[in-house]
C-alpha cells in the first residue's frame, strides 16, 4: 500500500522537479520496486480480477474470457443473488437465502465492533497517553504481547467461556434470546482482537498532541472532560477514523469468530460464502462470484477512500 | 490588577529539582521578567503561577489570596506558551473565543471582544485562518490574544519571542510593552535573551538551576551583579572574569591580575581583610575598558594584552585580547583597529570584585 501510494505520488511530482538529483534517484527506486511488487502481486491481482468478471459470466472462469471461448457477460448471477436464489441443491431448486438480512448481519456485526473497539481504544488510549498511574508501562507491555497471540489460539478459552455463559444467560433472558446473545458475544470476542493495537495507535495520535494545548484549555476555564471532548478528540480524529475502519473490515470479513459463535442460523457473508463452497459440485460459483465480490467491496471501497489517510495513522500513529 | 507572591516554592520532578526555595514578588501592574539559561526553571515557575503544576512546597499569593491549591481556572490568568498551543482544529476566530465560550457569555459579547482584540494586535484579517496557515509572528499574537481577551489578573509569557525573526521579535517588544502598560496587567515574562530582558523589564530576576540569583531593576542587575554568574550571564558580550591572588603591602590589600597589581578601593580592602581572602575574581563589562598604548596615570585597574582578533560589527568592534593566558574582550569605538601588545584598562569604579568560592561579589558580602 506504502509503495503503490509513493509511485502515484512519484510520478507528476518527480517530472516537476525533474532536475533535482536526488529525486530522480529515488525515482528510479521506485520504479523498480514497484515492478518487484507489481510481480509479485500480479497473480493475485488476477485471481481477483477473474472473481469479479466470473461475477457477471455465465460460468465460472479459470481464465481471461477471450473472445469465441463462448462466454457470455450477463447480470443475472447477481440477480439471483439478490433473489436470494444463491445455494442451488442438487438439480435446478433453490434453496432461498434472504441476502439482504445476511448484508444486514455482516454490518451489525462489523459496526458492532467498530463501536466496541473505537470506544474501548479512545479511552483507553488517552489514558495510556496522558495520565501516570502504577502499572502503567507494564499494562502497555502485556497489551501489546495480547496482541501478538493469535486470534485462533485464543478460540479455545473464548469457547469455553462463551459456553458457560450460555447458562446463565438463558435463565436470565430466556432461551429466544440466545441468538441475539451470541451476535453480542461474537462482536465482543472479535472487537477484543481488535482493541490492542487500537489502543497503541490511539495513544499514538494523543501523543502527538503536546501538553501546553491541554494546559491552554485548562487555563482557559475547561474542565478535564471538556478538554477531552473539545480539545483532544478533535485532534485525533484520523485515528479515530483509521481505527474505525480497520474494525469494521476485522468485523465484516471474519470467518473464524463468526463462525464458531454465531448461531448457524445467523448468516453472515463470510459464513454464507463458505456455505455455499461447501457444497462445491452442486453450487452454481458464478452467483458465488457475486457474493464473493460483494463481500469484497467495502474493504476495497475503504482502502481506495483512505490510503493517505492510514497510511498516516500506521506511519504517525505507533509511537513508543 | 493584582501581586502575585510566591514564598520559598519548591517544584520537584521525582529527583529533579526543577524550582528550589523560590521566593519572589511580581509587582502589581509591573512588568517582570524571569531570565536564566535553559532548563533553569522559568517554564516550571510560570507553571506554578499558573495552576498547571503544583508545588511541591511552599505557597503562591494573588494578592491576599491564597492560590496554592487553586486549578488553573479560579486564577484568571493568561498564558502565552513558548510554542503557542493554539487549537489546531479551530479558527483563529474560535481560538481566541474560547476561553469567553467556556465562560459562557452571550454571543454578541463574544464577538464584539474577540473582534476588539483582534484589531488592538492587528489580526482582524486573519480570523477566518485555521493556526496553521499562520506565519510564527501571526500565531504568536493570536495566542495573545487569546490570552488578553479573557482580561486576565496576571499575564505569563513563556519566551512568546524566540520563534520570531530578530527584526519581529524587536517591532513586538516595543508593542507588547506599551500593551502591558496601556492595560495595566501585572506580567510575568520569561527569556533566556538578555537583551529582551534589559529592554522590556520594570524589574529583572535572574533564575539559575532553580534559585534566584538576583533581583532589581535591569540597570541595577546589569551594572552591580550579586555573584559571577550574573555578570557572565547577562551583557553580550559578557562580563570578563580573570583569577586574582591578594597581595599584603603594609597591611594593604593589593590585587595582582594578568602581572600587574591593583590596588582596590577602602571599601573592597576591608572585605577582603575581614574575609581573608587570599584570591579574588576580578571581572569587567567589555564596553566599560578601554585600550592604551601607555600604562595610565592613576589607580585604575590596568594590564598589558595581546590583540587576538578583532571583530568589527559596524557600531563598534569587539576586541579579543590575551592577558597572561587568559582571554579578555574589550568593545572599542568602530574606526579604531588596535594591534600587537597594548594596556586594557578599567576605570576604578567599573571594576567587580568576586570571591571565587562562592562567586558572591564582594559587594553583596
Ligand atoms: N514535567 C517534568 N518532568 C521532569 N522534569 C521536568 C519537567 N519539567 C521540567 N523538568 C526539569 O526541570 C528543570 C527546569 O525546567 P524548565 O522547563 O522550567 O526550564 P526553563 O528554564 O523553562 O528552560 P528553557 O529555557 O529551555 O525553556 C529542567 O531540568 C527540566 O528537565
Ligand atoms: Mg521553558
Amino acid at each position: 500500500m506504502a509503495l503503490r501510494l509513493r509511485l502515484r505520488r512519484g510520478g507528476p511530482a518527480g517530472e516537476a522537479a525533474g532536475a533535482d538529483v536526488e529525486t530522480l534517484e529515488r525515482r528510479r527506486l521506485n520504479l523498480v520496486l514497484g515492478l518487484a511488487v507489481g510481480l509479485g502481486l500480479a497473480p493475485v491481482l488476477y485471481l481477483y480480477l477473474l472473481l469479479v468478471l466470473s461475477s457477471f459470466s455465465n460460468t465460472m472462469l479459470t481464465s481471461l474470457p477471450l473472445p469465441g471461448s463462448g462466454v457470455e457477460l450477463t447480470l443475472r448471477n447477481w440477480e439471483m443473488l439478490f433473489r436470494g436464489q444463491v445455494a442451488p441443491a442438487a438439480g435446478k431448486i433453490y434453496t432461498t437465502r434472504d441476502i439482504v438480512l445476511i448484508i444486514l448481519n455482516t454490518l451489525v456485526v462489523a459496526l458492532g465492533v467498530t463501536a466496541v473497539v473505537v470506544a474501548a481504544s479512545v479511552m483507553a488510549g488517552y489514558a495510556f497517553s496522558r495520565l501516570r498511574f502504577r502499572w502503567r508501562r507494564g499494562l502497555m507491555e502485556f497489551i501489546i504481547l495480547l496482541h501478538a497471540f493469535p486470534g485462533v489460539a485464543l478460540i479455545i478459552a473464548v469457547y469455553a467461556v462463551y459456553v458457560w455463559s450460555l447458562g446463565p444467560v438463558r435463565e436470565l433472558l430466556g432461551r429466544d434470546s440466545l441468538a441475539a446473545y451470541s451476535v453480542f458475544y461474537t462482536v465482543l470476542a472479535r472487537a477484543s482482537l481488535e482493541i490492542p493495537m487500537s489502543i497503541w495507535l490511539m495513544k499514538g495520535f494523543f501523543d502527538r498532541i503536546p501538553w501546553e494545548v491541554e494546559w491552554s484549555a485548562l487555563i482557559d476555564g475547561a474542565s478535564r472532560f471538556t478538554v477531552w471532548r473539545r480539545i483532544l478528540l478533535p485532534q485525533v480524529k484520523p485515528g479515530i477514523a483509521a481505527l474505525a475502519i480497520f474494525a469494521f473490515l476485522a468485523g465484516w470479513e471474519d470467518l473464524i469468530y463468526v463462525r464458531v459463535f454465531l448461531y448457524p442460523q445467523v448468516k453472515t457473508l463470510a459464513t454464507f460464502i463458505e456455505e455455499s463452497v461447501a457444497g462445491l459440485e452442486t453450487a452454481y460459483l458464478p452467483v458465488v462470484a457475486a457474493a464473493g465480490t460483494l463481500y469484497l467491496i467495502p474493504t476495497i471501497v475503504f482502502f481506495i477512500a483512505t490510503q493517505r489517510l492510514l497510511l498516516e495513522a500506521m506511519s504517525g500513529g505507533v509511537k513508543g | 490588577m493584582v501581586e502575585v507572591r510566591l514564598e520559598g516554592v519548591s517544584k520537584r520532578f521525582g529527583r529533579v529539582v526543577a524550582v528550589d526555595n523560590v521566593s519572589i514578588v511580581f509587582e502589581d501592574g509591573r512588568f517582570t521578567v524571569l531570565l536564566g539559561p535553559s532548563g533553569s526553571g522559568k517554564s516550571t515557575i510560570l507553571y506554578l503561577v499558573a495552576g498547571v503544576y503544583k508545588p511541591s512546597s511552599g505557597r503562591i499569593f494573588f494578592g491576599d489570596r491564597d492560590v496554592t491549591n487553586l486549578p488553573p481556572k479560579e486564577r484568571n490568568v493568561g498564558l502565552v506558551f513558548q510554542n503557542y498551543a493554539l487549537y489546531p482544529h479551530m479558527t483563529v476566530y474560535e481560538n481566541i473565543a474560547f476561553p469567553l465560550r467556556l465562560r459562557g457569555e452571550d454571543e454578541a459579547a463574544i464577538d464584539r471582544k474577540v473582534h476588539e482584540v483582534a484589531r488592538l494586535l492587528h489580526i482582524e484579517e486573519l480570523l477566518d485562518r485555521r493556526p496553521g496557515q499562520l506565519s510564527g509572528g501571526q500565531q504568536q499574537r493570536v495566542a495573545l490574544a487569546r490570552a488578553l481577551v479573557k482580561e486576565p489578573d496576571v499575564l505569563l509569557l513563556d519566551e512568546p519571542l524566540s520563534n520570531l525573526d530578530a527584526l519581529l521579535r524587536l517591532t513586538i517588544r516595543g508593542e507588547l510593552k506599551k500593551l502591558q502598560q496601556k492595560l495595566g496587567i501585572t506580567a510575568i515574562h520569561v527569556t533566556h535573551d538578555q537583551a529582551e530582558a534589559m529592554s522590556m523589564a520594570d524589574k529583572i530576576v535572574v533564575i539559575d538551576r532553580g534559585r534566584v540569583q538576583q533581583e532589581g531593576p535591569p540597570l541595577e542587575v546589569y551594572e552591580r551583579p550579586r555573584n559571577l554568574f550574573v555578570a557572565t550571564f547577562i551583557g553580550s558580550p559578557p562580563a570578563n572574569t580573570l583569577p586574582a591572588t591578594v597581595e599584603h603591602r603594609d597591611g594593604y590589600p593589593l590585587i595582582r591580575v594578568a602581572g600587574s597589581l591593583y590596588r582596590p578601593g577602602e571599601r573592597h580592602a576591608a572585605k577582603i581583610r575581614e574575609a581573608g581572602l587570599d584570591r579574588v575574581v576580578v571581572a569587567f563589562r567589555p564596553e566599560h575598558a578601554r585600550l592604551a598604548e601607555h600604562p595610565p596615570e592613576g589607580e585604575d585597574l590596568a594590564f598589558e594584552a595581546e590583540v587576538y582578533l578583532v571583530e568589527p560589527l559596524g557600531r563598534e568592534n569587539i576586541v579579543t585580547l590575551e592577558a597572561a593566558g587568559m582571554p579578555v574582550k574589550v568593545v572599542t569605538p568602530p574606526e579604531e583597529r588596535p594591534s600587537g601588545r597594548l594596556y586594557v584598562v578599567v576605570p576604578r569604579e567599573r571594576v567587580l570584585l568576586f570571591e571565587p568560592e562562592t562567586g558572591l561579589s564582594l559587594d553583596h558580602l
